[in-house]
């Protein structure tokens, strides 16, 4: 073996070395200084998968007995190809933003680079890194599942079932995972410049072209559940999904040739994952050799403010785009045409618009929203994945819509309403679990800039809470108006809706602030990583009992009565009484969520030294 | 704390590209842009072997940009960056196994202790285990870190966190050791140590690029002087060379303040090229 390979291999022996030696290390503290903390994050951990297990149960009982639903069936197979691809986009999106901020803007990362070190191996290091940070969830969420249907499925899956899942699992995220990182380094070593613009471009693309995909399949579907074979012909229409070269398509067949007792096929599946997996790893880790270096230094090389575009209708609309997003960059074209806009302040036409929206709030607390606001708009790994959230929950709704103009949802018209009620309560968990919790966090060392400003340390809590609750509710309140408008709700249900929304954004942003404020995090800089931590995990387990128990006391009584059985089997005034009651209730717990964590987050922000 | 003159070992010093190393550190005409800010402009240098050279000028003059491509971090829009011999391009790899860089805000990993990341500094350099854990009680010693070194890195202090990275930069035995604002932070018991082992190392052989503000450093040290402004070396040379061309004697901070002032109100139309040190010109 060459010096080089042997060189190459003690390397990524050391980064295991050196992996392992900080968990170790890790470990031991938080067990020396909070067992409790430990305990919480297991207790946490077991009561969501415990959740999804029994839920899972129930619903594969019910499917098959209830409804005679034969779960080793096509009609099975085609629900885990959507589920699989699914994840699958999921976690090309979230490798790629992750592994952009640890391979380009990380401290660590410029201390590695000044070392011996071949590019691939610091990549790989990170690769690692980024797949288990944008996995984990994957694998929490997704065991509980399929152990599940292993149990419900005929009379119960082999042992071999369960033995191969973790490894249909690891072989499956290489995929996704590599994949994200390949258009990662692809993104950031050839269009450097411009590539916020090109991350917005790219999304905007994607969700056009997904649109005009189902505007296309929406005429051909119109007959879609009148005709008998309806199944065959919904296999049909999503064909792409169940296709043979999509790798989603892979696990999804292999575990249900698992469950089937066809261990050859169940091979054959596992041995093409983990083929195609690795080849694909390794194709990415070969192109981390010959672009992350120059990546790197494109990235570093190209961080002024002042942006320059070329004179094509591209770039110029490229310009007028970055323009009226920040307002603080100034665009020169080759023409002469140049656009600036309070270079010296940095305020831009939306920070004033912020301004003057707040208008009821003190200078102070408008001054710390629009600076969070700033940092928020300029950072796509940030806003990026807010546009995907809406964009995937308003794709979600127009599907209702066209079930609802078939005929087909009309009798799950309530059903539909309440369901879409907390799909967006819990979009709202996930968005302030991700983006509020980390939010104070982030000010980390740079903390005591804050800290020492001339005013009260309230003042910083106030200002993040008001900045969230009024982004939840614009997007919250915007969400359920437009669902409800579709689907032809009665008035009085869209308002008690939009009650219940208002209840759920502020209380959410109360709770995911004052938990921030409880436990923060200075020592990590990425966001995502804030998020899936300790704090984040118990902000987002408590922000979904909150949303449950909003929604079921404030809109579920309401819901509940508009069935008309369930509203003759009751006197009215009694109805009246559980409507009203439900409604103050629901009221109170999400003032409890959040008025005591905001109080404990200031006390905790008044003592916090630094 | 004590120096250990001992520590500096002949066998294991790392050895420069002999085909082109002429000079441990060359620059010519080194170019680099960030958009359309010139950062550095055409800047050409020429350091030897055992050489102190001290790198100076105002904020945003270019001097971590110059480093940063100096260590491979950055490539140069134009010109190259040759060290020890290599292209830091083409052959970065071979070139950083000689080189050492000390940042302005080092970095170390909070979850291991100063031993810890001692050990992987070694591994990573590949050096032999049995002599790695010898440097390491020699650094140990050399910068009184034995009270603290077992704890995690993320317990320390401010001058603990710099003697530590300091230890970790002088492990391997570097051929070049480049330093930016090396002071920040020590105490002035820890400022003197850290004067004397850069002088040993120059002895020893190694070249040190030091970018300072500490003028006073850059006197008592520096065999060599740049000052940077704008992007451009405005002065190389001695203190001697430096005063002559600022055409006054007093000392290195007038002399400094009158180059740079001068720079600001004319742009030099040629740039200054740093030549190689010559022996009348080693005493300051």
């Amino acid at each position: 073996m060459s010096t080089t390979s042997n060189a190459t291999i003690h390397q990524g022996m050391l980064f295991q070395w050196l992996r392992w030696r900080m968990l170790r290390n890790a470990t031991r503290v938080v067990m020396n200084q909070s067992r409790l903390r430990v305990f919480t994050i297991f207790l946490c951990s077991a009561f969501i998968w415990g959740s999804l297990f029994a839920i899972s149960l129930f619903g594969f009982r019910e499917l098959r007995i209830r409804w005679d639903f034969p779960l080793d069936g096509s009609l099975m197979g085609l629900v885990f190809d959507v589920l699989f691809v699914s994840l699958s986009a999921l976690l090309i999106f979230s490798t790629g933003i992750i592994l952009y901020s640890s391979l380009f803007s990380s401290a660590e990362t410029s201390f590695l680079l000044s070392l011996p070190v071949s590019p691939d191996q610091i990549f790989a290091y990170k690769f690692q890194g980024a797949i288990a940070f944008s996995s984990w969830a994957f694998v929490l969420l997704a065991s509980p599942v399929l152990i599940a249907y292993g149990i419900r499925v005929n009379d119960g899956a082999p042992w071999y079932f369960y033995a191969v899942l973790p490894l249909f699992f690891f072989g499956f995220v290489l995929l996704p995972g590599s994949l994200g990182a390949l258009i990662c380094l692809l993104l950031v070593r050839f269009v450097p410049r411009n590539r916020k613009q090109i991350l917005l471009l790219t999304v905007a693309v994607v969700a056009v072209l997904l649109g005009l995909w189902l505007a296309r399949r929406l005429p051909s579907m119109r007959d879609l559940f009148a005709s008998r074979d309806w199944v065959d012909q919904l296999l049909d229409e999503i064909s792409l999904v169940r296709s043979p070269f999509v790798p989603a398509h892979w696990i999804a067949d292999g575990l249900q040739a698992a469950a089937k007792r066809e261990p050859s096929h169940m091979l054959f599946r596992l041995a093409l994952i983990w083929a195609n997996g690795l080849f694909l790893y390794v194709v990415t880790a070969w192109t981390a050799s010959k672009l992350y270096r120059p990546a790197y230094n494109r990235i570093a090389s190209g961080s002024s403010l002042a942006r320059e575009f070329s004179d094509s209708w591209l770039s110029k609309w490229l310009g007028l785009f970055t323009y009226a997003l920040s307002g603080v960059w100034v665009v020169h074209f080759p023409s002469g045409a140049r656009v600036q806009y309070h270079p010296g302040t940095g305020e831009g036409r939306l920070d004033r618009a912020v301004n003057r929206l707040l208008f009821f709030l003190d200078a102070p607390t408008r001054l710390m929203i629009v600076k969070d606001f700033r940092t928020f708009r300029r950072d796509p790994a940030q806003w990026a994945q807010v546009v995907i959230f809406i964009c995937l929950i308003v794709l979600y709704f127009s599907n209702v819509k066209w079930f609802y103009e078939q005929e087909i949802g009309k009798p799950f018209q309530n059903g539909i309403s309440l369901l879409n009620l907390v799909a967006t309560c819990f979009l709202m968990c996930a968005y302030t679990g991700r983006f509020v919790f980390p939010m104070l966090s982030l000010e980390g060392r740079k903390f005591w800039i804050l800290g020492l400003l001339p005013l009260p340390r309230q003042t910083l809590l106030w200002g993040k809470f008001a900045f969230s609750a009024v982004g939840c509710l614009l997007v919250g309140e915007f969400l359920v108006l437009f669902s409800n408008l579709m689907l032809q709700t009665p008035m009085h249900i869209i308002a008690v809706q939009m009650a219940t929304m208002v209840v759920v954004a502020v209380g959410l942003s109360g709770l995911s602030v004052g938990l921030g404020a409880c436990i923060p995090n200075f020592r990590e800089s990425d966001p995502s990583k804030i998020a899936v931590g300790f704090g984040g995990t118990l902000n987002l387990v408590a922000g979904l009992l909150m949303v449950i128990l909003v929604v079921g006391l404030m809109a579920g009584p309401w819901h509940y009565f508009l069935m008309a059985r369930a509203a003759a089997a009751i006197d009215p005034d009694y109805r009246a009484l559980i409507e009203a009651g439900g409604f103050i209730a629901g009221m109170i717990v999400g003032l409890l969520a959040t008025i005591v964590p905001l109080r404990a987050g200031a006390r905790a922000l008044v003592r916090m030294e630094f | 704390m004590r120096v250990r003159k001992s520590s500096c070992s002949a066998r294991n010093y790392p050895r420069a590209n002999s085909e082109n190393a002429s000079a441990m550190i060359e620059l010519a005409h080194v170019t680099k842009k960030f958009g359309a800010k010139m950062a550095v402009d055409d800047l050409s240098l020429h350091i030897e072997a055992g050489e102190v050279f001290a790198f100076l000028g105002p904020n945003g003059a270019g001097k971590t940009t110059t480093i940063k491509m100096m260590c491979g971090l950055l490539f140069p829009s134009a010109g190259t960056v040759r060290m020890a011999g290599f292209d830091m391009k083409s052959d970065s790899e071979k070139a950083r196994r000689l080189i050492s860089y000390v940042p302005d805000q080092p970095f170390l990993y909070e979850k291991l202790t100063g031993r810890e990341v001692m050990q992987f500094i070694a591994d990573m350099y590949g050096m032999e285990p049995a002599h790695g854990r010898q440097r390491i009680e020699d650094m140990i010693d050399t910068f009184g870190l034995r009270e603290f070194v077992d704890d995690l890195t993320e317990r320390y202090s401010h001058g603990m966190r710099q003697r530590t990275v300091f230890a970790c930069a002088l492990l391997h035995e570097p051929s070049v050791l480049i330093v930016d604002e090396p002071t920040v932070g020590l105490d002035p018991r820890s400022v003197r140590l850290l004067k004397d082992l850069l002088r040993l190392e120059a002895q020893r052989g190694a070249t040190v690029f030091l970018s300072t503000h500490s003028l006073d450093i850059a006197q008592e040290l520096a065999d060599r002087i740049g000052v940077v402004a704008s992007g451009r070396l405005i002065s190389c040379g001695t203190l001697n060379t430096l005063r002559q061309q600022a055409a006054m004697d007093g000392s290195l901070e007038e002399v400094f303040l009158k180059l740079t002032e001068e720079s600001r109100s004319e742009s030099p139309t040629e740039p200054v090229t740093g030549p190689p040190l010559s022996a009348p010109e080693t005493a300051l």
